[in-house]
């Protein structure tokens, strides 16, 4: 499973969040059958490196960091006739031994898979933090193996366009929300390009 | 005179000692004489020569002598001799040069005669005149030197220069009567001043001057003029005056021989100029202020045999002293340096040319070796590489060549190859940038006639074929092997990999051998023996170095692995020729015993002659580029049947044809005549196609071959330029017509080749070739590496070439693996730059926003 986390973090909080999931990973023992070494996971991350590399998607793209491909940086662009178009986002994402099987999430509890997410660049966490997590969650709901890197880079993708607004739990932001311009403006006014990494 | 006062009263004070002893007489006397002396002495020195009041001098000063008045008189003549030599005799003195008047017309009259004065009108003893003489001398130099106007170094050394090259050119034979005529006139004068300074009626010298030879003569007058100054005081500044000339000289010659010209030696030359001109000079000179140092001592006399002793020690002195040898050393060094300095700068042009400009090279190699100044010849020749050679206007044929040039050149220069390496190395960088390297490389090692003709000796060879030649005919000297390792080694060094060059070898070969005719492999086998042999050596130079750097030796030991897998394919597409022209020879003879059963007699017994297969063993082959082709019938029977023979002979291998390679020869016969075409495969096929209907759209005509329908009207373009074909616009505006022209006749330009005229198809047109080319195969390849460095750029902003081959290796590892060395990945990537996709700032690569 994918384990997205932001890798510019500026927000308080963060560790103890991490800290949650690992403690709450052990609850949930794999079912044998779905238990994959790592060579496996590893075959298959490549591929899907390959796949991505191959389908020329554009706005979304992926790539293992270093030497070590269970750990991947990520950039989404922001799409077009959005607030967010013209902006772009990065990300950290890390894959478990067992990808992408299960989500090491246990609990709908948003708390306790903030390391789920990631963290966008740009905006001061404040302001659009749980907002972003909350959209996150409901893409995460229906999890499945079939999910890849590329399905995931796509719905956070399609989901900045079109987020769910029905629970908020950054109100200001949903609020903000119904009046795009005012939005755009804030997006404009928090969005700082992505350093060279 | 101002000094009196201040004189006598000193000389009052000196008298006081010996007051006693003076009679009222004696001290009467003295005090005339002194008067006298004072008066008679103020006369003299200002009466510039005249010496009517000599006498009268003499005996005033002879009267103060006998009263021990030695010094009295003695300090009081100088005194005076200095303050009118400071009022009068200097400014005079420089006033010579104001008008940079020839250093003959040099009168040092005024203080010579002086000189003359005082030892006319003194008797003392030798002792004391050599000392007055040094006392006088001191005073006058000094004078002088305080004097010195700034234009008086400049005055010595035009003068040394002017009289130089005089003798410069009565050494070279060159100089005319006239000329010698008015030198001597100029001469004589010079000599007369001279001799009326000295007070030396030279006679010996003026009776033997006729015999002289005249630059012997004017040697000894600038040895005069030397000693003059050298009494002067002068002699530093003579010297430099003079060796500054001489340099001067010198450069001029040295520029004057060297030229531009290096198709032949200029050093000995210029050491026998040194002998000839300076050197004598030098010797001439020494030997007179030889002379002179003796002359002033007092123990040589007055008489100095001047006339004789040049002319003796002129033919040589036995042996060299210490000086003139010092001087030759200078002399010898700035001349290596001169030249050295010369040809450096003109090292470009020298090495263009450089088979013809050898001499030249070895020159610059013997200049080197006396001044040592390598690193001069690197920083230089870098630099006129890079603003003349390592430029877009230049084209990578060219470049190469003159490296090829350079590393001959430079290997003479510095055998050890260390400059060539620095010098070396600009140029490889700057190759590997260019797309088409290895290509120019590999034509230029296995073709001579595409090369550039000019360079090597031979038009039409090889380079391989030119390093060949070159071993052998070193066949004895030591260094046999290395001579052709070194170059072939540093032209591989470009590419990084052997590999690399022998797979576009193996593109070349594979083109070369599927477009030929016949069976005729000869000069193929040359090469790639050639090559090989060359590859074996590299190996061995492989193995040296794998004793230098340990840890290199996996590497190392894997590419030599590569290379003669890769030449081992190269084999196998020859001897894949030599069995094929056995093996067709045997299908056809199975054509006489067994008809094959199903196959029509009639047409192939007919048509069976007339086919050639070359059949490859495609896996050693670079790939084919891949065209389906429909080809007519009778000609589809035909190779059907070729390949069930071929089946039956070699089963179970099955022969696969590859329709759109080869050539084909073929004859139209028109109304009146027939013309002979030797064309692709695919040429044939569309000009079968109007065999029975003359007239065909694009569209139907491309479905009948099973071309795409613009690949068919690419080719087509090759008859329609014939004349065999006419285009017109169909029905639909996409849809041509092409039309057979029964017409030809008119419409044939070539009227005087109509007939049996064959005309031959060099290359295909629009640069259509039966194998892909590696360029090709790699362009392919890297499409999928552009789409993983684009993926980590946008992810990681800026990464730098390491760290993008690193992370290649690392992560793509799908089919095909990434296996790319630095070398190619860096001109990848340049390429990309180029059509600014990526982005290069220090060394980082960045995606193009």
């Amino acid at each position: 499973m994918a384990t997205i986390t932001g890798y510019t973090e500026t927000a308080q909080g963060y560790q103890d969040n991490t800290n949650v999931a690992v403690a709450a990973a052990p609850k949930h023992p794999n079912p044998p059958a779905k238990t994959v070494d790592t060579q496996s996971v590893l075959k298959r991350l490549q591929s899907e490196l390959m796949a991505l590399m191959m389908s020329g998607e554009s706005g979304i793209s992926a790539f293992p960091e270093e030497d070590n491909i269970f750990c991947w940086k990520g950039t989404i662009a922001g799409s077009k006739d959005t607030v967010f178009e013209g902006t772009e986002y990065k990300m950290s994402l890390s894959f478990s031994n067992d990808y992408p099987f299960k989500p090491r999430r246990s609990s709908l509890k948003p708390a306790a898979s903030i390391p789920m997410w990631m963290c966008m660049e740009i905006f001061a966490w404040t302001f659009f933090r749980y907002f972003l997590f909350q959209i996150f969650l409901a893409g995460l709901d229906k999890w499945s193996s079939a999910y890849d890197v590329r399905t995931i880079l796509l719905s956070i993708q399609s989901l900045l366009g079109e987020p769910n607004i029905s629970s908020p739990l950054n109100t200001q932001a949903a609020q903000l929300w119904s009046n795009q311009e005012e939005y755009r403006k804030m997006v404009e006014k928090l969005y700082k390009p992505p350093t060279a990494a | 005179m101002a000094t009196e006062g201040p004189s006598s009263s000193s000389a009052v004070v000196c008298n006081l000692a010996i007051l006693d002893s003076l009679t009222d007489d004696s001290i009467r006397q003295i005090h005339d004489s002194y008067t006298g002396f004072c008066a008679t002495t103020a006369t003299l020195l200002t009466g510039a020569g005249d010496l009517s009041v000599g006498p009268e001098f003499i005996a005033h000063v002879h009267s103060l002598c006998h009263h021990g008045l030695h010094s009295l008189v003695r300090d009081h003549f100088l005194k005076s001799l200095e303050e009118i030599f400071e009022q009068n005799g200097a400014s005079k003195f420089w006033r010579h040069f104001d008008a940079y008047t020839n250093f003959a017309l040099l009168s040092k009259n005024q203080p010579p005669s002086y000189k003359d004065q005082m030892s006319e009108g003194r008797h003392p003893s030798d002792a004391e005149r050599s000392h007055l003489f040094s006392r006088y001398q001191l005073l006058v130099s000094s004078v002088l030197m305080a004097s010195l106007p700034r234009h008086f170094p400049e005055i010595l050394h035009w003068y040394f220069k002017g009289r130089l090259e005089e003798l410069s050119t009565i050494m070279g034979g060159e100089f005319n009567d006239d000329e010698s005529q008015d030198k001597d006139e100029m001469d004589l004068d010079e000599k007369r001043k001279i001799s009326y300074r000295t007070g030396e009626m030279d006679i010996d010298e003026c009776s033997h001057q006729g015999r002289f030879l005249e630059n012997n003569k004017l040697v000894k007058n600038i040895g005069k003029v030397v000693r003059d100054l050298r009494s002067l005081g002068f002699t530093s500044m003579t010297e430099d005056a003079y060796s500054s000339a001489i340099f001067l000289l010198l450069k001029a010659k040295v520029h004057d021989l060297a030229g531009d010209d290096y198709r032949s030696s200029v050093l000995e030359s210029i050491k026998g100029w040194i002998q000839a001109v300076p050197l004598q000079f030098f010797r001439a000179l020494l030997a007179y202020l030889g002379d002179s140092v003796s002359y002033d001592s007092p123990s040589s006399g007055l008489k100095s045999p001047l006339a004789s002793h040049p002319s003796s020690c002129y033919p040589g002195i036995d042996t060299p002293s210490q000086g003139l040898v010092r001087w030759q050393l200078r002399l010898e060094y700035f001349a290596y340096e001169t030249l050295q300095d010369l040809r450096i700068a003109k090292l470009f042009e020298i090495i263009v040319d450089y088979p013809d400009s050898s001499p030249a090279i070895e020159d610059l190699k013997q200049c080197l070796e006396y001044t040592g100044q390598h690193s001069k010849l690197v920083e230089s020749f870098i630099s006129a590489l890079q603003y003349r050679l390592l430029t877009a206007g230049a084209s990578t044929n060219d470049i190469l060549h003159q490296y090829v040039s350079t590393i001959k050149a430079l290997r003479t220069i510095d055998p050890a190859g260390v400059f060539l390496e620095a010098v070396g190395e600009p140029i490889r960088d700057y190759l590997r940038g260019r797309k088409d390297t290895i290509k120019c490389i590999v034509t230029m090692l296995t073709d001579g006639t595409g090369g550039n003709p000019n360079v090597s000796g031979n038009a039409g060879d090889s380079l391989l074929e030119e390093l060949n030649r070159d071993e052998e005919s070193q066949e004895n000297t030591g260094s046999r092997n290395r001579r052709k390792v070194d170059i072939l080694g540093m032209i591989v060094g470009i590419i990084g990999s052997k590999d690399q060059l022998v797979n576009e070898y193996r593109v070349m070969l594979a083109e070369k051998l599927l477009n030929k005719s016949d069976y005729d492999i000869d000069s193929e086998i040359r090469t790639l023996e050639l090559l090989k042999a060359g590859v074996d050596i590299w190996h061995s130079l492989c193995c040296i170095r794998i004793f230098r750097l340990h840890f290199h030796v996996g590497t190392v030991i894997l590419q030599i692995h590569f290379g003669e897998n890769s030449m081992q394919k190269c084999e196998i597409m020859l001897n894949d020729l030599i069995d094929s022209k056995r093996t067709n020879s045997n299908i056809k003879a199975t054509i006489a015993q067994t008809p094959l059963t199903g196959a029509e007699p009639g047409a192939s017994a007919v048509s069976m002659d007339i086919l050639d297969a070359t059949i490859i063993s495609s896996n050693f082959w670079p790939p084919i580029q891949d065209e389906t082709l429909n080809v007519s019938e009778p000609v589809d029977n035909l190779l059907s049947d070729y390949a069930k023979r071929f089946n039956e002979i070699k089963t179970p291998r099955k022969l696969l044809w590859k329709k759109n390679l080869g050539t084909v020869k073929l004859e139209l016969q028109f109304e009146d005549r027939a013309v002979q075409f030797t064309v692709a495969p695919v040429h044939a096929a569309i000009i079968m196609q109007f065999q029975d209907q003359t007239s065909w759209t694009s569209k139907n005509l491309a479905a009948a071959i099973g071309l795409p329908v613009d690949v068919l009207n690419r080719r087509i373009n090759f008859w329609i330029s014939k004349g065999i074909l006419a285009e017109s616009l169909g029905a639909d505006s996409n849809d041509h017509v092409f039309t057979l022209m029964e017409g030809m006749v008119e419409t044939n330009k070539n009227g005087g080749n109509s007939g049996s005229c064959e005309e031959i198809l060099v290359g295909d047109d629009e640069g259509e070739r039966s194998v892909a080319s590696v360029e090709d195969q790699i362009r392919k390849e890297m499409t999928i590496y552009e789409k993983f460095i684009m993926g980590m750029l946008t992810n990681f902003g800026s990464m730098a070439l390491d760290r993008i081959h690193n992370t290649l290796k690392m992560f793509c590892i799908a089919d095909p693996p990434y296996d790319k060395s630095l070398q190619q990945l860096q001109s990848f990537l340049s390429g990309l730059v180029s059509e600014e996709k990526l982005e290069l700032r220090d060394g980082m690569y960045f995606m193009k926003k």
